[in-house]
């Protein structure tokens, strides 16, 4: 630059070592990668596995009172025929049970969600016709698998084992609520609930005593239990007058009271041929109960609970969402302990997914710093200090890149920074040593440092261009991989070039600029090397 | 140092008879590394276990099992579970699957709504502060439990699920038995099941169909019920009513989250039956009631006739074929191997039956020999998925292989030395596989070649490849620049460029040994370390003597000048 016969890059590696040397902005320029990589790495949404794109959809349609066989032949086959005919699927699952038809349409991985419920939905509509008489309305399910799948699970019970299980409910259905209202939170649900419900238990010999059939009694409830919106009339003076019915049936004590028939003059109230109770719901066979070890070290009986589910927004944080539930549960905890109401937390993928992430960034660390140490014995602890710094610039180029085009960071994400590692600090290595074979050789006293550096860098320029280049080749046919192996791996081929790439950038700008600043001229006799 | 091996190197160049030895050498490590895999000293898996911190228990009773038969088999699994010292809590969902995960997603785990069903989830201490990999606690269980509680209800299946490493798959072995006719399905399927039953490795067996028990249908007489002034819908909500129970009405309230239904049945001990025969169903039966249009009441037994009938079992079907599945996992072994063990046992004990013909790669054709029915078994499953996988991934390979000879050829314009350059980083394979067979020698468990041992295979062409690059790189330039002599050329430009050499091969080595101690990136890191090692012997004395017997005077454009000494490049 400043010396006239100065050395004129002939690669792109010379260049950019020539362009960045004594330039003001390359400092800035390489405070800013590793911010935005910071940023980018705090910002991505954390996961332990990558995001898959799996699309199906389930049909359930109940066809009551018939066989599986008669299932099978007049919805299962038809129906299957007419999915055949949409594109993309792979396979068609038929399950033709009694009073119920099944079938599960399952996409090549990577089909579009969207589109492929779309497909299935408007298949079913156009071939309603072709359902048997007697069918009920077909349930169309898509399978989601970010709303279908919770990344938390809390399991909430009573510390006393006597307590109305419904009373539980309307506690975790308050909580579910809030938790509901918190940011990304998409769906949040509850298993084994046991909700409100008045049974009428109606005793046979009572019944045949009074000779009253079940069909009186449902129609005398029936009767009762209806409720009608208020009525709206309106005064002479067009004023409106709003008339309320108040309900029949108010409490479960006028359930009881239920006059179901007349009998020699007296009347038989409900409550005397049943036994009315406000319950929970007796038909629901499904419960859930939990063991939790103690403050002893001993497991707790088994104990009824109710599990809360929440599950994220696609492409949110699942750490942040994780985290903000907890706090909320938090908040409650006091209140709900007074009521004797005590919870686990039974699922937590965020914090499954940070405790990965960290441990998979604590290990790229260390192997930046082994490699840091074997560079000091071998190149001297300027050279390590400077390829050691290009690692961190690297990975935050990629980690943005990654930012901007929506990945996240996951287990195989930080696999392809640990795979990627040995390679990106090849193309440091290989500058700083030629620099460093260039500061020791002869004729370097007599030459300016700037130019020295430009030469070095652009020597090997196009030996380790090309050497780049057929790595990325190695893995550029890694994308192609079919199925949910390769929807499972696409982070490598999609992150690995890209460090590569970014590896060759930073070498040539950032590895010149700080040699020329950090390395001194030995005192001509040269190094050992 | 450097110059001793430029020395010896030297040397070898000059003896033909040691370059013959390097090269036969070479070719028989290559055959006995590859011989490695088909011997089954180093076995192949897609993905190893994981160790998590959580894991399911899947419970399935026969069908027709009550809630209450479900929870005494839960509860002796929770009693066993209960025992270990590493699990922190225990969660029971009875008649309906856990919170879905993503196994439970392919398993079909949020289908469930049976009585006959249970999912148990375990949570365990986290994995860095337990001495115990979940998998080897799973392997360590599984004999256990099955014992204790799965003969409480005979024909009961406990299943162990575990989060996997990868994706997700129906099971690790699924036999696919397609057919035209369902008893005959079934019968296979259960003969299949008796060969997984016999297989060693193989647990968690299970054949996906309903079990077919005995049930009551009650018929009704259509002629008694028009002439008792009733009509059918009336005699199927009785039943349903006293023995199910429905909602007959709701009621808004202000005060509860939701609207309360007014449920209403028998009482519990009303709608018990004393036993399941015929005659306690008419005994309890004849105490219902129906009042007819004139107001007379009419014992429902009157109209209907109790009939002992079988149960229909779920018809399956796949892509339109009518098919059942047979499951098995695998106990800490590959599911390769059992497979075939499997397939051979089908193969020599199902010829009382069957004829038998092989289609395709593993699948089997079977045909009845009374009856002339065809059968088909397919396998699925994660072999499937293994086999798909490993072929997708031998494609890449073999892409990147063109790939990266296109490109030499594009630098060097020759075929030869991108062939050469090419052979070179295949022969990394031998530190692949020799690598984890030593890694199966030392570790406790068997450890597996993995689709992340090929992952690492693949990357180390493009490491071995770029040290080839750089040699013949710097062997032309010595050549075409300075003059030397091919040979000794070749002994300086490999003896130079040994230390940057060795130096990208213990930067690649170091950053893979954190990897190699991960249990599913193992094989990835053992790849590359092994295979950097290999990648570097052969960078080193393999692909000189490979240089040296080309003729690169030829393909270098080379015209010999005057001879300059090694010593002064």
């Amino acid at each position: 630059m400043h010396i006239p016969p100065s050395y004129q890059p002939t690669d792109a590696a010379g260049k950019l070592a020539k362009g960045f040397i004594r330039n003001p902005l390359t400092p800035i320029l390489g405070v800013f990668l590793l911010v935005i990589g910071y940023i980018a790495l705090m910002l991505m949404p954390r996961e332990e596995n990558p995001q898959m794109v799996v699309s199906g959809s389930t049909v359930i349609i109940a066809l009551p009172g018939a066989t599986a066989s008669e299932v099978e032949n007049v919805i299962v086959k038809p129906l299957e025929r007419k999915l055949k005919e949409v594109k993309g699927i792979e396979h068609i699952h038929g399950m033709a049970m009694d009073n119920v038809a099944v079938i599960n349409a399952a996409f090549y991985i990577g089909e579009e969600k969207e589109d492929s419920n779309l497909k299935i939905y408007d298949k079913i509509m156009q071939n309603m016709a072709i359902l048997p008489k007697g069918a009920m309305q077909p349930i169309i399910k898509p399978l989601d698998i970010d709303v279908d799948i919770p990344v938390l699970s809390v399991a909430f019970y009573a510390n006393d084992p006597n307590m109305d299980p419904t009373h539980l409910y309307d506690h975790v259905k308050e909580i579910q609520h809030h938790i509901n209202g918190l940011p990304n939170v998409a769906v949040t649900d509850v298993k084994g609930a046991k909700k409100h419900q008045f049974n009428v238990l109606v005793d046979m010999n009572r019944l045949s005593g009074y000779n009253l059939s079940l069909g009186q009694i449902v129609q005398a409830t029936q009767s009762l239990a209806y409720n009608v919106p208020e009525i709206k009339g309106k005064t002479q003076t067009n004023e409106i007058v709003m008339i309320g019915v108040r309900n029949a049936i108010e409490s479960v004590e006028d359930v009881g009271n239920i006059i179901v028939a007349q009998y020699g003059g007296s009347a038989i109230y409900l409550r005397d041929v049943a036994t009315v109770t406000a319950g929970s719901d007796i038909q629901n066979f499904k419960s859930a109960l939990v063991t939790v070890r103690g403050e002893d070290g001993k497991f707790s009986p088994l104990k009824d609970q109710i599990t809360l589910t929440v599950s994220k927004l696609q492409g949110t944080n699942a750490v942040v969402i994780a985290d903000s539930v907890k706090e909320e549960l938090e908040k409650y905890k006091e209140q709900m302990k007074s009521q004797g109401i005590s919870y686990v937390i039974t699922r937590n993928d965020g914090e499954r997914a940070n405790e990965a992430v960290n441990e998979l960034v604590f290990h790229l660390i260390l192997s930046i710093v082994i490699i840091a140490i074997l560079l000091i014995f071998v190149l001297g602890w300027r050279e390590s200090l400077i390829v050691t710094f290009t690692v961190p610039a690297i990975l935050a180029i990629t980690l943005f890149i990654a930012y901007i085009t929506g990945q996240t960071v996951n287990r195989i994400t930080l696999f392809a920074f640990l795979l990627s590692l040995g390679l990106l600090v090849d193309a440091a290595i290989i500058v700083i040593e030629n620099i460093h074979r260039h500061f020791h050789s002869p004729g370097a006293a007599d030459q300016d440092a700037d130019e020295l550096m430009i030469e070095a860098t652009d020597e090997i320029g196009a030996p380790t261009n090309i050497a780049t280049l057929a790595i990325i080749l190695t893995m550029v046919p890694m994308a192609f991989v079919g199925q949910m192996m390769g929807q499972f791996m696409k982070p490598i081929p999609a992150n690995v070039p890209v460090a590569l790439i970014a590896s060759l950038f930073v070498a040539y700008i950032f590895t010149p600029y700080l040699a020329v600043r950090l390395l001194k001229k030995p005192d001509h006799h040269g190094g050992h090397h | 140092m450097y110059q001793k091996f430029e020395n010896a190197l030297l040397g070898i160049l000059n003896a033909p008879a040691k370059k013959k030895a390097i090269l036969w050498g070479t070719l028989g490590a290559f055959l006995i590394s590859v011989a490695m895999i088909p011997t089954e000293l180093v076995l192949a898996k897609m993905l190893p276990g994981k160790n998590n911190d959580t894991y399911s228990v899947y419970i399935d009773l026969p069908g027709g099992s009550s809630i209450e038969q479900t929870r005494v088999v839960s509860e002796c699994v929770v009693g066993i579970l209960q025992q270990e010292s590493e699990a922190l809590d225990v969660e029971v969902f009875l008649g309906a699957g856990s919170p879905l995960d993503f196994a439970g997603l392919i398993k079909g785990s949020h289908f469930k709504n049976s009585e006959n069903v249970a999912e148990v989830v375990v949570n365990l201490t986290k994995k860095h502060d337990r001495h115990e990999p979940s998998y080897m606690m799973v392997q360590r269980l599984r004999p256990v439990i099955v014992k204790q509680c799965e003969n409480i209800t005979p024909q009961t299946s406990i299943k162990f699920i575990e989060p996997p490493a990868g994706p997700p798959t129906m099971a690790a072995i699924v036999a696919e038995v397609y057919g035209s006719n369902p008893e005959g399905i079934r019968h296979l399927g259960e003969r299949i099941k008796g060969v997984f039953q016999q297989t060693e490795g193989l647990v968690d067996i299970d054949i996906m169909q309903d079990e077919i028990y005995d049930k009551f249908e009650i018929q009704v007489n259509t002629d008694k019920i028009s002439r008792s002034g009733l009509n059918v819908k009336q005699v199927n909500d009785i039943l349903y009513l006293a023995f199910e129970g429905m909602e007959i009405a709701v009621k808004n309230s202000q005060k509860a989250t939701d609207q309360i239904p007014i449920f209403l049945t028998l009482t519990p001990e009303g709608k018990k039956f004393a036993s399941r025969d015929k005659m306690a169903i008419e005994y309890k039966l004849a105490g219902l009631k129906l009042m007819n249009h004139m107001g007379m009441m009419v014992p429902i037994t009157e109209v209907v006739d109790v009939v002992p009938v079988k149960s229909n079992p779920m018809i399956m079907t796949k892509n339109l074929h009518q098919m059942t599945n047979v499951l098995a996992e695998t106990d800490m072994v590959s599911q390769v191997y059992p497979l075939m063990d499997a397939r051979t046992m089908i193969l020599d004990t199902f010829t009382d039956e069957y004829e038998i013909n092989k289609i395709g790669l593993f699948n089997l054709e079977l045909i009845d020999k009374k009856s002339g029915e065809r059968y088909e078994l397919l396998w699925d499953g994660e072999m499937e998925v293994t086999l798909d996988t490993f072929v997708d991934l031998g494609g890449a390979f073999i892409a990147a292989l063109i790939l990266i000879f296109l490109l030499m050829v594009v630098y060097y314009k020759s075929f030869v030395l991108s062939g050469i350059v090419l052979l070179g980083s295949f022969l990394s394979i031998i530190g692949v596989i020799i690598g984890h067979w030593v890694m199966d020698l030392f570790t406790a468990d068997t450890f597996f070649l993995t689709a992340t041992s090929l992952i690492g295979f693949i990357a180390l062409i493009g490491i071995s490849s770029r040290n080839s690059l750089l040699l013949i790189d710097f062997t032309k330039s010595l050549m075409v620049d300075k003059g030397m002599h091919k040979k000794e050329a070749i002994a300086y430009a490999t003896a130079t460029r040994a230390k940057p050499i060795f130096l990208t091969a213990a930067a690649i080595i170091l950053a893979s040994t954190l990897l190699a101690s991960d249990a599913v990136f193992g094989g990835l890191g053992v790849s590359l370390i092994f295979g950097t090692i290999a990648a570097v012997i052969a960078s080193l004395v393999v692909v000189p003597v490979l240089i040296d017997n080309s003729d690169l005077e030829r393909h270098f454009n080379f015209q010999e000048r005057k001879a300059v000494s090694i010593m002064e490049p």
